[in-house]
């Protein structure tokens, strides 16, 4: 379960969580609502645990275990996966080297042993074909001339490689046709399981036509406003977020 | 011998001098006259400008008449014996399994034992260089020195008046040496000597070879390593060039490069250092002849208080040919690295197509990159460019690998592979390029270490 209670967060001095409050039992997915500017990105970095986001107040565990108080791969290897907005691309890493580097930290901080060559490339082959992501795509450098889309599955992939229990996807559905839209989604929604938790950050209600979330909880100036369950996402699309503080297009 | 001696002030400049006079008669090539004359002239142009300082340009950050505090003895003739066995522990498991021609010479003598002459064929030379001034062939004689040399290098000087040995290497026309030619310089010497190496190669028309100079230490002692190598290299020849630089942490080495190229030849350089207190490669590269193509590039990883120049002149004299340059300097703790690249492109020299790019790695505060990129350009209708940039790693690449489980030295790792490798994928003998690579990874795990 993932409790966060009363969590005060800052960026370069400007507060920008002011009390957030929520508890995301395992099995359960929430979507995270809200206009530009309340704070959903934050609360994504604060999670996955970004130096240059200062929590001043509140806490964040996970079973039990308090976050914060763990670097950013000791979250990873705690189950904590944050599916970024705007994956980094960096030349001269190869993308498979990378995925082999994470899987293998990741298991061997978990106690597991690592995987051989020929498991690794059997998995990694095997979930990519899954996310319709080409052979070609794996051999450029990490997410180096990856189209948008391509970068959203090739998230989904790490986040299918790594197994974790809690999965914060950082408004997955930008940047997505309603092909790329399904393929993310059926990758998500086949991970769902009674023991992981999810947590989708999202500004449009889109996306929770295809993961339809258990509740909706709407963001506005860093704090929860208001929760219900999914048809609150549909009461958001027809009426914006006027009321939570973005003006009027 | 006479010589004006007013402009050497410094101890190690008067050192040079001296030391010049009580070797002179011993060096190789003494009876010789042509050979003689040239150390003589090689001295006394020395002798009239004395070590560089910061003030000369082409030495802006490498103030040699500061950074050098003495002259080091030439080291005698007779060093330690090393076998095969010993050579394959030095050059490590990776380099020692390269498929090649061997030369190697220890504390700047070329050792017969443990080396290869026979892959030339009938028509070509290949002897030491000690060998080729006592008794100096017509082809050696008309062109050695002539071939591209810098003016007023005081450090090309010193090569000429000290120079012990190398190799003097002669490829026929329309040859291919199908192994790389790999030459090893190992220092042995357990006190501080001055060692001073020239290699002469000479590649006739259409020929093929991949030449490699590799420098190591055995010794912890302090060397003054001065090593030169002039290549002139024929119409539509094919030349890989690798320089792999890791003497020791007390080590001073100045290297220079004299390249050639005639008309449609295709040169591939590539210098990787990591070792010496102190080096300084320069490299002088000119297009004699229309449609070559040249790629100059290196890596440089440093730290402590290790000081590294590279200084480069690409000279377009002639129309159509290209030129791509890519350094990577590595710079950790107190460490200084130093780009100089000029590229200089001649009135007639149309249609040249010239790119160079330098960038910097700084993982420390205290680390310095100096880069100093130089067009200068006299023809109209050429496409030229250079870049230089210097930052740190990448705080935004560095949480992305670790939000992934991937702890801090090893993201760090991965990301200055991946700068360094940038330069080193270039390689395109697939053996080397993964011995450097490995290289980069055993600097990094001592850094982590």
């Amino acid at each position: 379960m993932l409790e966060i209670k009363n969590l005060h967060a800052e960026v370069d001095g400007e507060k920008i969580l002011k009390g957030l409050n929520i508890t995301l039992p395992r099995g359960e997915v929430h979507a995270i609502m809200g206009p530009n500017g309340s704070g959903k990105s934050t609360l994504a970095n604060v999670l996955a645990g970004k130096e240059d986001y200062e929590v001043t107040k509140g806490s964040i565990t996970w079973n039990g275990a308090d976050i914060l108080k763990m670097s950013p791969e000791e979250r990873a290897i705690a189950g904590v996966f944050l599916a970024f907005q705007y994956p980094v691309e960096i030349p001269g890493v190869a993308t498979m080297t990378f995925l082999r580097t994470a899987l293998n930290a990741v298991r061997v901080g978990r106690g597991e042993p690592e995987l051989t060559t020929p498991d690794f490339m059997r998995l990694v082959r095997a979930k990519a074909d899954g996310l319709q992501i080409s052979p070609d795509m794996l051999k450029r450098p990490l997410n180096v001339g990856f189209s948008g889309g391509e970068k959203k599955r090739h998230e989904i992939l790490q986040m299918e490689l790594l197994e974790p229990g809690l999965c914060v996807l950082d408004e997955t559905d930008s940047g997505l046709d309603i092909d790329a839209l399904r393929i993310v989604s059926e990758g998500v929604n086949s991970l769902r399981n009674p023991e992981r938790a999810m947590l989708l950050i999202t500004h449009y209600q889109r996306l929770l036509n295809y993961i339809v979330p258990d509740q909706v909880h709407v963001l506005s100036d860093g704090k929860i406003v208001r929760s219900g369950d999914k048809s609150l996402a549909l009461e958001l699309e027809e009426s914006g977020y006027a009321e939570y503080g973005e003006k009027a297009a | 011998m006479d010589m004006p001696a007013n402009a050497l002030t410094t101890e190690a400049e008067q050192g040079f001098a001296e030391l010049y006079d009580g070797a002179r008669a011993k060096l190789p090539g003494a009876n010789n006259a042509w050979a003689r004359e040239l150390r003589d002239q090689a001295m006394r142009e020395y002798a009239a400008i004395g070590l560089p300082s910061r003030r000369v340009e082409e030495w802006k950050y490498t103030d040699l008449r500061r950074l050098l505090g003495e002259a080091y003895a030439p080291a005698p003739a007779l060093s330690e014996a090393l076998s095969q066995d010993d050579i394959r522990a030095i050059l490590g498991e990776g380099l020692a399994g390269l498929d090649c021609h061997q030369m190697v010479l220890v504390d700047g003598q070329l050792r017969r034992e443990l080396s290869d002459f026979g892959f030339v064929g009938d028509q070509g030379e290949v002897t030491s260089l000690g060998t080729a001034l006592a008794t100096p062939p017509k082809w050696l004689k008309t062109s050695f020195g002539k071939v591209n040399p810098p003016e007023r290098d005081a450090v090309l000087a010193l090569n000429a008046a000290f120079m012990s040995d190398g190799i003097a290497l002669r490829i026929p026309a329309g040859f291919a040496v199908t192994r790389p030619i790999h030459v090893i310089h190992v220092h042995t010497a357990k006190r501080p000597v001055g060692v001073t190496t020239r290699n002469f190669v000479s590649i006739g028309k259409a020929a093929k070879v991949t030449l490699i100079e590799s420098f190591f230490s055995v010794s912890d002692a302090a060397v003054q390593h001065n090593v030169a190598t002039e290549l002139d290299v024929g119409d539509g020849a094919q030349v890989s060039h690798i320089k792999i630089q890791n003497e020791n942490q007390a080590a001073t080495h100045l290297a220079t490069w004299m390249t050639r190229l005639g008309t449609g030849a295709d040169y591939k350089a590539f210098q990787f250092s990591v070792g010496a207190a102190l080096s300084r490669s320069q490299v002088f590269l000119i297009f004699a002849g229309e449609d070559s193509s040249a790629n100059v590039s290196g890596a440089f990883l440093l730290r402590d208080r290790q000081h590294h120049d590279t200084t480069l002149v690409v000279d377009h004299a002639v129309a159509q040919c290209e030129s791509r340059e890519l350094f990577k300097a590595v710079l950790d703790d107190d460490a200084r690295g130093v780009f100089q690249g000029k590229i200089e492109v001649h009135p007639h020299a149309q249609k040249t197509d010239a790119k160079q790019m330098a960038q910097g790695l700084l993982l420390s505060e205290a680390a310095e990159f100096d880069s100093k990129p130089e067009l200068v350009i006299f023809a109209d209708d050429v496409v030229c460019g250079h870049g230089s940039t210097s930052g740190q790693i990448d705080e935004e690449s560095m949480f992305y690998m670790r939000s992934r489980g991937i702890s801090e030295a090893q993201a760090r790792s991965l990301l200055i592979q991946a700068f360094a490798g940038e330069a080193v994928e270039l390689i395109e003998n697939e053996t080397l390029r993964e011995v450097l690579l490995g290289s980069v990874a055993d600097w990094l795990a001592k850094r982590n270490a």
